[in-house]
């Protein structure tokens, strides 16, 4: 759950940057879904930023699983991270890893041990569809693959909070699906999720609450 | 493997290759070792000038066995002008040590005149050899207190010479210092700019890590590990590099130094044991130091590095 109170942030800086989100204010239970709308350049992927910790707000005050973030400290923030899951729109996967390294990447900064790493990752991509590719480098993939790599890397650590970015847009209508119900599976065993999109036809079909931004304002929070 | 070079990201081996650092910290490593080297000997030298003969005072008392002029102090007489003369200087203060010459001494000393007069009956002065406490000038206080007890003392004391010498070794020391403190500098900053480019090179795994929740001192830990290893092994090369360079001076050096007993031949190089004895142990010492130290300073250095440079990411 995460609570967002007047949160505004410009790219650059507060005074001379690029305002992406303005006063902003949020609050979401545990276990919800929401939908995260918009147009482009509206803001979704700032916010999901702000909500994974990859960037702090200019001002305004940001809660994240109970922890005030402006007053928490780097382990803090730190700590709080490996309980949050980030599904980035530009896949965010090392190049030059394998992607059985990419997916294991949190577990091991976990210092889980090796062969409970390697049960994990076999699992998850297996249920991604992709159990025959680990050995394979990201740039080997297509577009969907390296889609499903960055959702099984998400997922594996079981986060309390998950932020997807445009999650679905190189899978095609049955991969969708799956992940349509994997969420809510997630969902129900009590996984915080947001998932920003420009498909109107998912978001139709699988209705939820949603959070609609323009010009970085909050216009709908429909809870 | 890829699976275990690639272990989590951040791929130390690519970011700080294992050749580069161990080079230059193992260059600035026999560096540090020659200056410190440098200092110790200084150190040596000025020791032996202050304290040893470069220091000594030499009395010389004509007709020691005639009866003293004047009393010594404690109202006792003693019966000849040497002794009183002995016990003047054992009452005075700043003295730190007295020999007085034997007769054998003496004649070996003074062999080449001696046979010239070919009389071997020749009155003999006697000689003190007095030590005296580095910077301390008893001569100009002992000396009228001596004559009056034998007319006809000498005196030579040669400290204007051995407090130059002491103050050459003193500069040479601190250059010494200086060289090894502009050593470690560099070694540093060659170390802070190699750490810059390893982060450089890993920044968009650093920062995947960082976002996926790694602490600032997982990932300052895991690039100082490697370079405090790295400079360690320089280190010890620079140190093994420096060694043979260090006993050839030492063997140079040792008519000179406080271990002039050493042989003046060169030891057989298999004898490990004479060669180490030819080195000073504070210099083996330091061989065994500057690879940790390197080590140390390598791994601090990169510490603080890297969580300044983390300090960009939220
Ligand atoms: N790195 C950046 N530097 C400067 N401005 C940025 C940066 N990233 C985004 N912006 C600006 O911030 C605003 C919000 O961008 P954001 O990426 O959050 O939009 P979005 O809703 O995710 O759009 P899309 O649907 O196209 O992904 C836009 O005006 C964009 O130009
Ligand atoms: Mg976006």
């Amino acid at each position: 759950m995460f609570r967002l109170h007047d949160v505004s942030y410009a790219y650059g800086g507060s005074q001379t940057g690029v305002a992406a989100l303005s006063h902003v204010s949020l609050d979401v239970a545990q276990g919800e879904f929401r939908w995260l709308l918009g147009p482009s350049g509206a803001g979704k992927s700032s916010l999901l930023s702000i909500l994974s910790l990859e960037v702090q707000a200019s001002s305004g005050m940001v809660e994240i699983l109970g922890v005030p973030v402006r007053q928490a400290r780097r382990a803090g923030l730190a700590r709080l991270r490996r309980r949050i899951g980030a599904v980035k729109q530009d896949f965010g996967l090392l190049p030059d890893m394998s992607v059985f390294d990419n997916v294991a990447l949190p577990l091991r900064l976990q210092h889980r041990v090796e062969a409970e790493i390697a049960h994990e990752v076999h699992a998850i991509m297996k249920w991604v569809g992709l159990e025959h590719r680990l050995e394979a480098l990201p740039p080997q993939l297509s577009g969907g693959e390296q889609q499903r790599v960055a959702i099984a890397r998400a997922v594996i650590y079981r986060p309390a909070l998950l932020v997807a970015d445009e999650p679905t847009n190189a899978l095609d209508e049955r991969q969708a699906g799956r992940l349509m119900r994997m969420f809510h599976r997630l969902a129900e065993l009590g996984t915080t999720i947001v998932v920003a999109t420009h498909n109107d036809a998912i978001v139709a079909k699988y209705p939820a609450p949603t959070i609609e931004l323009l010009h970085g304002h909050l216009v709908r929070d429909h809870g | 493997m890829a699976r275990q070079r690639y272990h989590d990201g951040l791929a130390l081996r690519q970011a700080l290759p294992g050749r580069f650092l161990p080079f230059l910290v193992g260059s600035m490593a026999f560096l540090a070792a020659l200056a410190l080297a440098g200092g110790i000997a200084a150190h040596g030298l000025s020791q032996r000038w202050t304290h040893g003969a470069g220091a000594v005072t030499t009395v010389q008392v004509p007709s020691p066995t005639d009866p003293a002029t004047a009393t010594a102090a404690m109202g006792q007489t003693p019966a000849t002008r040497i002794d009183a003369v002995l016990a003047t200087i054992a009452a005075t203060p700043g003295i730190t040590g007295t020999h007085r010459l034997s007769d054998a001494e003496l004649r070996a000393l003074l062999a080449p005149w001696i046979e010239q007069t070919g009389d071997a009956s020749l009155p003999l002065p006697a000689v003190i050899e007095l030590h005296t406490a580095p910077g301390q000038d008893v001569a100009a206080s002992l000396l009228p207190r001596l004559q009056a007890q034998a007319p006809g003392v000498l005196m030579e004391h040669d400290s204007v010479w051995s407090d130059r010498l002491a103050a050459l070794a003193g500069s040479l020391q601190a250059c010494a210092g200086l060289a090894v403190l502009v050593v470690m500098t560099v070694a540093v900053c060659v170390v802070m700019a190699a750490t810059r480019a390893g982060l450089l090179t890993r920044r968009q795994a650093i920062g995947l890590i960082h976002a996926l929740g790694a602490t600032d001192s997982y990932i300052s830990g895991r690039f100082a590990t490697r370079v405090g290893l790295l400079a360690l092994w320089g280190g010890a090369w620079g140190s093994v590099l420096a060694l043979p360079m260090l006993l050839a001076l030492s063997h140079l050096a040792a008519p000179f130094t406080a271990m002039g007993d050493i042989p003046a031949t060169t030891p057989d190089w298999r004898d490990v044991h004479a060669w180490a004895a030819l080195l000073p142990p504070a210099l083996l010492w330091m061989l065994v130091i500057v690879p940790p130290a390197a080590g140390l300073t390598g791994w601090a250095t990169t510490q603080l590095t890297v969580r300044a440079w983390l300090r960009r990411l939220p």
